[in-house]
């Protein structure tokens, strides 16, 4: 009993509290009014972020599609640079003659010329390998021989002319007058 | 639902919808207009959809609760930085009384207000949604987001704390009170 006359109370202090409210609350009007200018002002700058946004996203998709074909481009550059540095350091760059003497053969048909052709290169490109390993194996002898030439600069500081008397002993063998002529000091 | 329907049936709550905002923003009147109005953007802009789910009270109460707490949060973060300046706006501003606050000076209902704030938010929430609102502990837990069990623990807590702060002050409601439940003292 007690509990709902205890909300009984409550109620009408809530009452009284709605009716003091719903005098002062505003007009429904003036607040959709307000929000509905606010949703077509706040439509503008969405509108301008995404027209932004996409330009941003164009010109960042531009750049790396350049950057990509750059790297790329950049990157058969530096292969060719690699194989022509390479090319001319080779010896066997250096053209060789094959001079033959084609005066008294007979006129030759269009494959037999092909055939002699593919023959000539495969001939030159013999000769320029031959001629490579000779110009390595030069190298190597070169270097090898002027390696067991090498003598040291402080060779000869090292050498004394005492040098003989140091290094030879007597030997068990000898003969006693040799070992006398060895010690010349002592009393006979 | 179209947007004229709704705006007719969002009329028709206005003025519970603005008692519900008044009291998610701590009864700052100001505040509450403001996120009444949000609230209103956010259906225009079809942020907040009413898909029939369930009740239009109870959805649209659940969104002026949201929004509350945004803006609350969000008036945190700039009253971090605006402190200063509002202190000094405040000082400058004129003071009016208007019939509202008249009544609210009123002393069983400044009681009844200083009795409603001191009691955490959950509970004052379950309290103003059946007693203010009308609504019942289904739809209250609903609004907050709650189990029904939840809600009514809310609700049975705040009537208990309610009438215990309401028994400590000298208000003739207070004292009426106290007389039945302990007849000797009074």
């Amino acid at each position: 009993m007690e509990l709902v006359g205890e909300q009984k109370r409550i109620q009408a202090l809530f009452s009284e509290l709605r009716l003091a409210d719903e005098q002062t609350a505003p007009r429904f009007a003036a607040v959709w009014n307000r929000a509905q200018a606010a949703s077509s002002q706040t439509w503008r700058p969405a509108r301008a972020l995404n027209l932004s946004f996409v330009a941003a996203t164009a010109l960042l998709i531009c750049a790396l599609v350049s950057l990509a074909l750059w790297s790329k481009y950049s990157q058969q550059n530096a292969r060719q640079a690699i194989v022509v540095v390479t090319g001319n350091a080779t010896p066997a760059t250096v053209p060789v003659e094959v001079v033959k003497d084609t005066a008294g053969d007979p006129p030759l048909s269009e494959g037999s010329r092909d055939r002699a052709a593919s023959r000539s290169r495969a001939k030159r490109l013999a000769a320029r390998r031959r001629e490579l390993m000779l110009a390595i194996n030069l190298k190597a002898a070169r270097e090898a021989k002027a390696i067991s030439n090498w003598q040291s600069p402080t060779t000869a500081l090292l050498k004394s002319q005492n040098d003989e008397l140091l290094k030879s002993l007597p030997q068990l063998n000898e003969s006693a007058d040799d070992l006398k002529s060895f010690l010349t000091n002592t009393p006979k | 639902m179209d947007n004229a329907e709704l705006k007719v049936e969002l009329e028709k709550l206005h003025s519970a919808s603005f008692g519900w905002a008044l009291s998610c923003c701590g009864r700052d009147r100001g505040e509450a207009e403001e996120v009444l109005q949000t609230v209103y953007l956010k259906i225009l802009e079809g942020k907040a959809r009413f898909r029939g789910e369930a009740n239009l009270k109870t959805w649209l109460f659940a969104v002026i609760r949201n929004t509350a707490i945004s803006e609350h949060r969000r008036s945190l973060l700039r009253g971090l930085r605006l402190t200063a300046d509002r202190e000094a706006a405040i000082e400058q501003i004129p003071v009016y009384e208007t019939p509202t606050e008249g009544f609210e000076r009123s002393e069983t209902q400044a009681q009844f207000q200083n009795a409603l704030k001191s009691l955490p938010a959950r509970q004052r929430e379950a309290l103003h949604l059946v007693f203010y609102e009308d609504l019942s502990l289904r739809e209250a837990a609903e609004v907050m987001r709650v189990s029904i069990g939840s809600a009514r623990q809310h609700y049975e807590r705040g009537k208990k704390r309610l009438r215990e702060t309401l028994g400590q002050t000298d208000i003739a409601y207070g004292i009426s009170w106290r007389a039945k439940e302990n007849p000797g003292a009074v």
